[in-house]
């Protein structure tokens, strides 16, 4: 008999029959090693493929939102269906950056030539496309991290009785890493 | 029924209001007033976390303003100098001069007649007194109404009104950062005390170029819908060597946030979109148009990715 964790590392990789899958997806379904095994393999495949962990208890906390949803609908499981479904996902994503790339530069021509150039509103839906960071993905702070913080100094009520104390939190770092 | 209510929850309101000690706003008036008018020497920590460090800080009093400057005492060697209408950042490290210019109309100062405005979002009250450096300090507690700000604590001399500690807790009480004063002198100070020691006349300058903007006029819609917050000051600048950005500012009177929308494009550094922190600050980065926004500001996560998530880019009529 093949193990839980072959099993689920088969489906995974879309090796296995739809009938076979279902065993697996019980296993998962019952939690312990089933979904561990889930849980590590997806991760070894992430750090292959060097995309962000998510952050510990993702699942979890996806598990508790989904149960506060009001219905839920449970697409029927297909490995075929989950192989196409990234590709697609991601050509409707650059043909949207496409688009945007098209646009983006007027936003830092000055206020008059903006005014002038050419307008392609039309083609877009009002809110551009965008890529979102997940809810809860922290991250390092941006390289330029002191320049944001030293341009947002400046403007902090706080200086008016802190003085210039707070801009001790601009570090230097930027600038060490430039040189 | 619904108007009687309506009446209640206003006399409630105005019977909230009425709840903050005179003496504790008054006390805040005395901070503003003595951060604006004194001179003093003295050496103040910053610990964040589990680390601290130690500055020297030296402000000369003076007519329309005074200068002040800081020097880093532990590790990187930095200085800043600030005058009325400019700041100085001197990274002797790397030789770098960081100048941005302030514009005086625009400067968002919390002027003391505006300390009642901060009723609506903290509770303010008067705390323990406590001797700190020697000082016999008086306290200001101002805790948030709701989770979108921090709290503060501050100490001031009972005598000058000289703030000699200051504190940001978040919900759960817990300290974010604070400055404590180690050792203060106050009274007239040397005027070439707060000149800068590096001899910068062959370091790289960067000017932030600070100019007034309508960021709305080229398509960019930051909505900034946190309560009790405003927009105070909408700006192009640079960021760095020479990035053009846009900066537009939320403050709330005391805390603040600033949204900076930058193209994609000519960015060396890899982009991470998503939220960090640096220090007592939360960092929010997500793409638009094309365009990196990122929202920065000392106050808790919520509050930044709510501004951050506000940003929309409207290809202009």
């Amino acid at each position: 008999m093949v193990g839980v964790k072959e099993k689920i590392s088969a489906m995974m990789d879309g090796e296995l029959e739809r009938f076979e899958s279902a065993g697996a997806l019980k296993a998962l379904e019952d939690g312990g090693e089933g979904r561990e095994s889930w849980r590590t393999y997806h991760l070894i495949g992430d750090a292959m493929r060097d995309t962000r962990v998510l952050s510990p208890g993702f699942a979890d906390r996806v598990i508790a939102r989904l149960k506060e949803e009001p219905t839920v609908l449970a697409p029927a499981f297909s490995a075929a269906g989950l192989r196409a479904r990234p590709a697609a996902r991601w050509s409707a994503l650059a043909a949207s950056l496409a688009a945007v790339a098209f646009v983006g530069w007027v936003a830092f021509l000055p206020e008059q030539e903006a005014a002038r150039a050419p307008q392609v509103a039309t083609v877009l839906p009002a809110a551009a496309p965008r890529v979102q960071p997940a809810a809860d993905t922290m991250v390092a702070p941006p390289d330029t991290a002191d320049d944001y913080l030293l341009a947002h100094q400046g403007y902090s009520p706080r200086n008016s009785f802190l003085g210039v104390a707070p801009y001790v939190r601009v570090s230097g770092d930027t600038e060490a890493r430039r040189r | 029924m619904r108007r009687a209510l309506g009446i209640l929850a206003l006399a409630w309101a105005g019977f909230a209001q009425a709840q903050t000690p005179p003496e504790a706003t008054a006390l805040l008036r005395k901070i503003y007033q003595a951060t604006d008018k004194l001179s003093y020497t003295g050496i103040f920590v910053y610990t964040q976390g589990d680390k601290s460090e130690t500055s020297r800080i030296t402000r000369v009093a003076g007519e329309g303003g005074g200068v002040e400057r800081v020097e880093v005492l532990d590790g990187p060697r930095r200085e800043i100098v600030r005058t009325r209408d400019s700041v100085r950042c001197y990274l002797p490290e790397s030789h770098t001069v960081k100048v941005e210019r302030n514009d005086q109309r625009a400067f968002p100062a919390l002027l003391p007649e505006r300390v009642a405005e901060l009723e609506r979002n903290y509770t303010i009250s008067r705390g323990a007194h406590k001797r700190i450096a020697g000082f016999d300090c008086e306290s200001v507690t101002l805790t948030p109404k709701d989770d979108l700000r921090y709290g503060y604590r501050l100490w001031a001399d009972v005598a000058s009104g000289m703030l000699l500690k200051a504190e940001t807790f978040n919900k759960k009480g817990s300290t974010v950062d604070q400055f404590t004063f180690t050792q203060l002198h106050i009274g007239s100070v040397p005027r070439e005390r707060v000149r800068t020691r590096e001899d910068a006349r062959n370091w790289r300058v960067e000017d932030a170029a600070v100019t007034p903007a309508n960021l709305a006029q080229s398509g960019w819609i930051v909505a900034g819908d946190l309560p009790g917050f405003r927009k105070v000051i909408e700006v192009r600048r640079k960021l760095g060597e020479s990035r053009p950005a846009g900066q537009v500012v939320y403050s709330d009177g005391l805390a603040a946030l600033s949204v900076f929308i930058e193209p994609k494009s000519g960015r060396a550094e890899a982009v991470r979109p998503g939220l960090s922190t640096r220090g007592a600050f939360h960092i929010y980065t997500r793409e638009v148009a094309n365009h990196i926004v990122t929202v920065v500001g000392e106050a808790p996560a919520a509050s930044v990715q709510r501004v951050a998530n506000t940003v929309v880019f409207r290809p202009p009529q």
